[in-house]
């Protein structure tokens, strides 16, 4: 296989490749440019023939998305760029953020164009210092240079670009949460409908993207449509509801192998290419035993199941929720599933908003069940009350407004079928993985 | 019509209708079980006790079902829908529902106010799985008597529902409870010394449906059960909400609003709520009594009365006669006093007591700056008493006019009457020392109350009256709909319901019954036609 | 400065300066209003306002309530449902330990126990001299160089109990 050529990532390794000079040096702002020649609709149109989805985690169609907001709206329609990455596993966005900051203004200025909207709003995770930083100079530069504010690039088109900072809070990554935070509120996702696109930010048409996907947006209009699906996995002929999965992906490698990195390749990876070919191999020459293929939420792959193609459709096809932000993280065949379930749980069970019954209680129930197991003192009936537990929550059963109770419940559903003999082996043993003082820091 | 499908049975509703699938399966008389939901309140669709299966049914028969449970709060019926309530997957879910709530619930009913009316007990009962499986010690937040100088919060028995936050953000405007932290640790509560003490506070007591905040009014001092309800109308302005008085062996416990669109909708305020202490008030008219230069010489009913009906006679024989009516009356006993003293006499001067006003009236629902918003949904009004509008039809009917208490008053200073029947109600007093003196100069003085006042002091007759709580009969509110009150208690010692009195002194034969009063009335008086053949029921009639 | 600054502040809604005379408040309130006082600026406000006063104290919220236009209790209620929001006074030096699942399966647990051994505090909390605030934090988005410690603001990875320790105990009377 010919080595890939990075895209997205191209410019990251650059000295100074935050500045604008160099941006447009490399032919920066040369899309925005031609996305401004073109009618809106044309752009939009454009970006839903490339099959671009969403890089957030949803997989959605960035194109079909756009094409919801309404007709002939007299405004304001606003952009919502989520940059809150809260994942555990992944920092794709972080890298495109504090390395190439221009790309992402120049995938929301396309986007604003092709929306119609006139101010975008990047809602970043607090913790990110340092993006926040060259954001912040970045956005100075274009307002300098006539990129951003009003009549850029001499086409009439205005639009403002501001940085609204979290606050510490992984359900902002939830478009209805993250929505409710920049209007300065507690993150409770909305119910739905209405959509975002009807009524989202300060109740107007509203879109949110992901920085990847407007990332993507930049290069679309740069390269082209065939360009784009030249990459990836085009659709299952047998499967009506497969979109396919085209273009680039940073894929982030972490946890138990030599190399954690980030890299770019076309979608469709294997997960055993990532482990052995970019992240280095298992690290202490150890096997992997569970691989979480696209961020905790999504679940794990099981040992004999690395050989699946990390697209959107591939990780579904074995008991996985999806491809999340494909953040894959390796697990050692030395570490216990017990613990990085319990860890899974309890993060989920810590971020939960608080607002529906059956994650908020769930999450917590889950932790607990699993702390108990962790001391000792699990009971093998304990497993299928977790399953039950994990199956009662959630958008896909029905029960929850948003989708955090299911990136709570997957984990354990497959943890609890696809590593039942661990759990049962663990609980018959009656030994306990944790010290007196972690007792404490697990009753904390 | 639209029809829409609740567990196979056809419920119709109107092209302009709006309902969800809860209110449409109300219709059908199916209950799909919920706590967040309710109708003055904004839609949150949290608690997810209304899942239910939802699907269409399609112009060949055929019913497409939706694969996920959605909650039923939050979806709006539309024709041709089918929504399915007791399904093994709706059930289930309601059973999973119940237990999480039930998780961390401290399950202290035989100490908690709200049991017997606890809509976790009842739908444990109908919906849940009847054990825990938590094996874990439950969390134990401590209770918040800080909430509030009428509520307080049981943290540990609460259910995040919101409806009492989102209360004083949509309603009273106040804002001052909010949930804080976040996922299983989230809570009810107040920023620290902002206390919820707005004018509605107690609302949201009813509001709470399980055992999280409880008046402290009425913390402990009734098991439910025990209570009996009688349906009545808050006496304490002329919005005349329609309540429930809950008793117990003639004592009054609580006031609850009723539900009434046609009066106030789904609240109270808290001046009505908490307004009743008078009625078991040490100081009540519990004896009639008869004086004689000053010193009393009869507690008899049997004797008083009897005297009062002659010295009015005498009176009426000697001169002028004139009456106080008070706003407080129902119409039927300002029909039997005013229909007696005119078979007396036609020198007859008819007044009204005063009508109390304090500031203005107080528009909701405000927004969280105060501000009064439109449509305006309920109102606490200025004018402080149940009647005015009642009583002045009655004696617009009989003397053309109404005339003020203080007209009548400077006639009887300059002896005008020989006999002045005075009727008084309001608990906060409606006449002073100054104007009570001009009935020194009144001969025959009959005063009919439940507390003592200035002119009570000076009567020859004063006879002992029931309050709100123990009297039958109509109130008619400042928008002209007609309530009825029911007794609910008995009056304190020898004291009796005003329109039991009023019968006796024109010796009627029988008993005195509020609906034969209220059909002669409605025939004679023609604004009160409407009532001749109605039923006034729960929610009353429109003048 | 709790109770009467605080009806101070109620008497004068948006008035010029706090009335203790502080000057931390002053530049708040230009914070304040180069976001023009909008209630959507509030996590932006009570960022600032944590930078300016080290935490959210009562008098604090009620301040930025009052000139935001907000309830109080709405303040309240976002302070208390972020992470970074702190009602508690920080101490002088902050040790963040990421417990993200990658940093986890890498051993922050053992760091944790390093830390909570060596300063004698569980997370969450601060020694009793004020000196270290150990917190735990959720994914940090440096997974790649698991496990990540944040020590005064700095990010540092691929810590070994003992080179975590190295670093904190200068701050530690037992250290």
């Amino acid at each position: 296989m010919p080595r890939f050529e990075p895209v997205l990532l191209k410019r990251i390794d650059k000295p100074n490749s935050a500045a604008l000079a160099g941006y447009r040096a490399d032919g920066g702002y040369t899309a925005l440019k031609k996305a401004l020649a073109m009618a809106p609709d044309d752009v939009t149109n454009l970006v839903k023939d490339s099959g671009l989805r969403g890089r957030g985690g949803a997989g959605f169609s960035a194109g079909a998305k756009w094409s919801f907001l309404p007709k002939n709206h007299p405004g304001p329609i606003y952009l919502c760029v989520n940059a809150d990455e809260s994942e555990p596993g992944t920092f794709n966005n972080r890298i495109l953020m504090e390395q190439d900051p221009h790309q992402l203004l120049e995938g929301i200025a396309i986007a604003c164009h092709a929306i119609r909207s006139n101010a975008a709003y990047i809602y970043l995770r607090y913790e990110y210092g340092r993006s926040y930083r060259v954001l912040d100079a970045a956005i100075k530069e274009c307002y300098a240079a006539g990129l951003l504010g009003e009549n850029i690039l001499g086409t009439g088109f205005k639009l403002d670009v501001r940085l609204h900072r979290g606050a510490g809070a992984y359900i902002c990554g939830e478009e209805t949460g993250l929505i409710e935070s920049l209007e300065g509120k507690r993150a409770w996702p909305r119910i739905k409908p209405p959509y975002p696109a009807i009524e989202g930010l300060f109740r107007k048409p509203t879109i949110v993207n992901n920085v990847e996907t407007l990332c993507c947006v930049t290069h679309i209009l740069t390269r082209g449509v065939e360009w784009f699906k030249s990459m990836g996995v085009p659709p299952d002929p047998n499967n009506k509801r497969d979109q396919g999965s085209y273009g680039p992906k940073l894929y982030c490698i972490s946890g138990h192998v030599n190399k954690p990195c980030c890299v770019e390749l076309p979608l469709g990876v294997m997960a055993r290419e990532l482990i052995d070919v970019h992240g280095g191999g298992v690290w202490k020459g150890r096997k992997a035993k569970a691989v979480v293929p696209g961020g905790i939420s999504m679940g794990f792959l099981s040992a004999n199941e690395l050989d699946t193609k990390l697209d959107f459709e591939g990780p579904g096809k074995v008991g996985c929720l999806g491809l999340g932000t494909a953040a894959v993280v390796v697990i050692d065949d030395q570490t216990s599933m017990v613990d990085v379930l319990y860890n899974c749980c309890r993060f989920m069970s810590h971020e939960s908003c608080g607002q529906c019954t059956p994650c908020r209680e769930g999450t917590a129930w889950m932790t607990k069940i699993l702390e108990r197991i962790r001391t000792g003192r699990g009971k093998l009936e304990d497993i299928d009350l977790l399953y039950e537990v994990a199956n009662s929550m959630g958008i896909i059963p029905g029960t929850t407004i948003c989708g955090l109770a299911d990136g709570a419940a997957w984990p354990v559903k497959n943890a609890v079928t696809k590593f039942r003999g661990e759990f049962e082996e663990y609980i018959r043993s009656g030994r306990s993985s944790i010290t007196p003082a972690q007792q404490l820091m697990a009753a904390h | 019509m639209p029809t829409v499908y609740v567990n196979n049975q056809p419920v119709e509703f109107g092209a302009e209708e709006r309902l969800n699938c809860v209110q449409a399966a109300q219709r059908a008389g199916v209950e799909i079980p919920h706590y967040c939901w309710h109708r003055a309140l904004s839609v949150v669709a949290s608690c997810r006790m209304c899942l239910v299966e939802v699907g269409q049914k399609k112009p060949d028969g055929a019913i497409a079902m939706q694969p996920k449970l959605i909650p039923g709060c939050q979806t709006p019926v539309t024709d041709g829908m089918v929504i399915v309530s007791d399904s093994d997957k709706v059930k289930a879910a309601q059973k999973a529902t119940l237990e999480y709530l039930l998780l961390d619930h401290p399950l202290d009913c035989p100490t908690c106010d709200q049991a017997g009316e606890c809509y976790l007990q009842d739908y444990s009962f109908r919906y849940g799985r009847g054990y825990s499986r938590l094996q874990e010690p439950k969390e134990q937040p401590p209770d918040k008597t800080y909430i509030g100088d009428q509520i307080t919060l049981f943290t540990d028995r609460c259910i995040l529902c919101s409806r009492c936050v989102r209360f004083t953000r949509e309603i009273s405007g106040t804002a001052e409870l909010q949930i804080i932290n976040r996922g299983n640790h989230a809570e009810i509560d107040i920023f620290p010394d902002e206390p919820c003490n707005n004018k509605l506070a107690g609302n949201v007591v009813d509001l709470c449906p399980v055992g999280a905040l409880c008046s402290k009014d009425f913390l402990y001092k009734q098991r439910v059960w025990w209570l009996k309800t009688a349906n009545s109308v808050c006496p304490n302005c002329s919005t005349g909400c329609s309540i429930f008085v809950d008793e117990c062996e003639d004592r009054v416990y609580r006031l609850r609003p009723r539900y009434n669109p046609r009066a106030q909708g789904d609240f109270m305020c808290d001046e009505g709520r908490f307004g009743w202490k008078y009625v078991h008030g040490d100081e009540r008219l519990h004896l009639p009594v008869q004086r004689d230069g000053g010193a009393a010489v009869s507690h008899d009913w049997d004797v008083v009365l009897p005297a009062a009906r002659t010295a009015l006679a005498e009176a009426a024989k000697r001169g002028e006669i004139a009456a106080v009516l008070s706003p407080w009356m129902t119409l039927e006993e300002a029909y039997l006093l005013v229909s007696y003293l005119k078979s007396l006499t036609s020198k007859l001067s008819l007044a009204v007591a005063p009508v109390r006003t304090v500031g203005e009236d107080d528009k909701y629902p405000k927004d969280v700056h105060g501000r009064t918003m439109e449509p305006t949904k309920f109102t606490i009004r200025a004018e402080k008493c149940p009647n005015r509008r009642g009583v002045e039809m009655i004696l617009q009917h009989f003397a053309g006019s109404v005339m003020p208490m203080g007209d009548v008053l400077g006639r009887a200073s300059s002896g005008a009457f020989t006999a002045m029947y005075l009727v008084g109600g309001d608990p906060q007093g409606w006449i002073n020392e100054v104007q009570a003196a001009a009935l020194d100069k009144v001969n025959t003085v009959i005063v009919q109350d439940i507390l003592p006042s200035p002119a009570s002091q000076r009567a020859k007759v004063v006879l002992a009256g029931g309050s709100f709580a123990e009297r039958e009969g109509t109130f008619v509110n400042h928008a002209g709909l007609a309530q009825s009150i029911h007794r609910a208690i008995r009056s304190p010692g020898e004291g009796r319901p005003d329109g039991r009195i009023l019968w006796d002194l024109a010796e009627r034969r029988g008993l005195f019954s509020a609906a034969a009063v209220r059909r002669e009335m409605a025939d004679q008086v023609p604004a009160l036609k409407p009532l001749l053949d109605a039923e006034l029921g729960e929610l009353g009639i429109k003048l | 400065m709790a109770e009467a600054a605080k009806t101070e502040v109620i008497k004068k809604k948006a008035g010029p300066a706090h009335p203790s005379g502080d000057k931390r408040f002053k530049l708040l309130e230009v914070t304040m209003k180069r976001h023009q006082f909008r209630s959507d600026a509030l996590i932006e406000v009570m960022h600032a306002a944590q930078e300016l006063f080290g935490f959210l104290e009562v008098d604090l919220m009620f301040f930025i309530a009052r000139y935001l236009k907000l309830p109080p209790s709405r303040v309240f209620g976002v302070a208390t449902f972020y992470n970074l929001f702190s009602l508690r006074p920080k101490g002088e030096h902050t040790c963040v330990l990421c417990t993200g699942t990658a940093c986890y399966v890498k051993g922050a647990d053992a760091l944790l126990d390093a830390v909570e051994k060596l300063a004698g505090i569980k997370a969450g909390e601060t020694t009793e001299d004020g000196k270290l605030s150990l917190v735990t934090a959720r994914c940090l988005g440096a997974c790649g160089i698991a496990p990540a410690v944040v020590v005064d603001g700095t990010v540092k990875g691929l810590e070994t109990p003992d080179s975590l320790v190295q670093q904190l105990k200068g701050w530690l009377p037992n250290g």
